[in-house]
C-alpha cells in the first residue's frame, strides 16, 4: 500500500483498530436468541467431550535404607524395560555378525599359509598337467610302494 | 490443566465472538455456527488437558483451520456443482422464496431506549462488519485478533504461522482500508 495514501498515523492505527473492537464486542451481545442457544449446545456439546485429566496412578513405593522413598522414578523404568532388550538385541547381532567375519578371515588366512609355505608353488596346482604327474608320475608309485611295504608282514 | 468449569467459562466467553469472526469469514450463519462447534470440540477433545491460560491462542488457530478448511471444502463443493449445474438446469425452483420470511423481527427488550441513537449504532456497526467482511482474510485475521481477541503480535504471529512484521502489516492495511472505505460512507471512528 502507498504510504501517501495512508490517512491513520501509526497511533491513530491503533486507536481505530481499538475503538472498532469494542463496537464489535458490544454488537456480538447482542445475538439472536437462536444462535445463542445454538452455540451453548455447540459448548455443552464440547464440554461432554472433554479429554480426561490424566489420573495419577498410586505406585506401591519402599523405602530404602537411608530411609528415603523412592518415587517418581517409573515412568523412566517402564520406558527402559522395553527399550533395553530392544538395545541388548541389536548389540548381540551386531556381535554376532563381527564374530563370524573374524572367523572367515581367519580360515582363509590359515588356508593362504598353508599354500605359501608348501614347497609346491600354489600356481601348480591351477595346472592340469601337474595333477596327471601326481596321480601317474614317479611320486604316485613311491607312494604306492610306501603303502604296500607298511601293509605287508615285516 | 484446565477443569470442565474453566473450559465451560472460556466457551462462554469466546463462542459469541468466535461466531462472529467465522460469520465476517464465510458469511453464512450456519456455516459459522458449524465452524464453531467444530472448533469447540476440537479443543475440548485434543487440548482439554492444557492449562487455562493457553486455550485462547489454540483456539484461535483451531478456529482459524476450521474457516480454512470450510473455504477448501466450499471451493471442491463449487467445482462439482458448476460442473453438474449445466447439466439440468432448473431456473424456478426458488421462486417461491420470499426474503420477509427470512428477516428476523427485532428485539422488543429494548424498544424504549433512545432509538435514533440505537439506529445510528446499528448502522455504523453493520457498516464496520459489511467492510470487515470484504477485506482479503489475511488482513480480516490479524485486525480481528490483534484488536478483538487482543492477541499480542507475537501471539498473532504464532497462530496465523507467519512473521511478526507480516503480522504488523496486515493490521496496518486492514485497519487503512476499513477507515477509508468507513470515510468514504461518511464515517468516522
Amino acid at each position: 500500500m502507498n504510504r501517501n495514501q495512508d490517512i491513520l498515523n501509526p497511533t491513530e492505527v491503533d486507536q481505530f483498530g481499538l475503538t472498532a473492537a469494542a463496537l464489535l464486542r458490544e454488537g456480538s451481545q447482542s445475538l439472536p436468541a437462536g444462535i445463542k442457544d445454538r452455540l451453548y449446545a455447540a459448548r455443552l456439546k464440547a464440554i461432554s467431550v472433554k479429554k480426561p485429566e490424566k489420573v495419577r496412578i498410586q505406585q506401591h513405593v519402599l523405602a530404602n535404607i537411608t530411609g528415603n522413598w523412592s518415587s517418581g522414578s517409573r515412568p523412566f523404568w517402564d520406558k527402559v524395560g522395553w527399550i533395553a532388550p530392544l538395545i541388548v538385541l541389536v548389540f548381540g547381532l551386531i556381535g554376532i555378525a563381527q564374530w563370524q567375519q573374524d572367523s572367515r578371515i581367519n580360515d582363509i588366512a590359515e588356508l593362504d599359509v598353508a599354500l605359501l609355505t608348501d614347497d609346491v608353488p600354489p600356481d601348480a596346482y591351477a595346472d592340469s598337467g601337474f595333477m596327471g604327474f601326481l596321480k601317474n608320475g614317479p611320486l604316485a608309485d613311491a607312494e604306492q610302494d610306501s603303502l604296500d611295504s607298511s601293509k605287508s608282514p615285516s | 490443566m484446565a477443569s470442565p468449569q474453566e473450559l465451560s467459562d472460556f466457551l462462554s466467553s469466546v463462542e459469541q465472538r468466535a461466531f462472529k469472526q467465522a460469520v465476517y469469514a464465510v458469511r453464512d450463519d450456519d456455516a459459522a455456527l458449524d465452524i464453531v462447534q467444530d472448533a469447540m470440540i476440537k479443543l475440548a477433545e485434543k487440548y482439554g488437558d492444557r492449562p487455562a491460560s493457553e486455550l485462547p491462542l489454540v483456539f484461535t488457530r483451531i478456529l482459524q483451520n476450521r474457516i480454512h478448511d470450510w473455504f477448501r471444502r466450499q471451493k471442491v463443493r463449487n467445482t462439482w456443482v458448476t460442473l453438474f449445474s449445466n447439466m439440468g438446469k432448473k431456473s424456478d425452483e426458488n421462486d417461491d422464496f420470499d426474503p420477509l420470511e427470512s428477516l428476523s423481527a427485532p428485539d422488543d427488550s429494548e424498544i424504549h431506549q433512545d432509538g435514533a441513537f440505537k439506529l445510528e449504532r446499528t448502522q455504523l456497526l453493520e457498516s464496520l462488519e459489511s467492510e470487515i467482511s470484504k477485506l482479503p482474510a489475511r488482513q480480516r485475521e490479524a485486525f480481528l485478533m490483534r484488536y478483538w481477541d487482543e492477541l499480542s503480535i507475537t501471539e498473532t504471529a504464532l497462530a496465523m504461522s507467519c512473521s511478526e512484521g507480516s503480522v504488523k502489516t496486515h493490521c496496518s492495511r486492514a485497519t487503512q482500508a476499513l477507515a477509508k472505505a468507513l470515510k468514504l460512507k461518511g464515517i468516522t471512528l
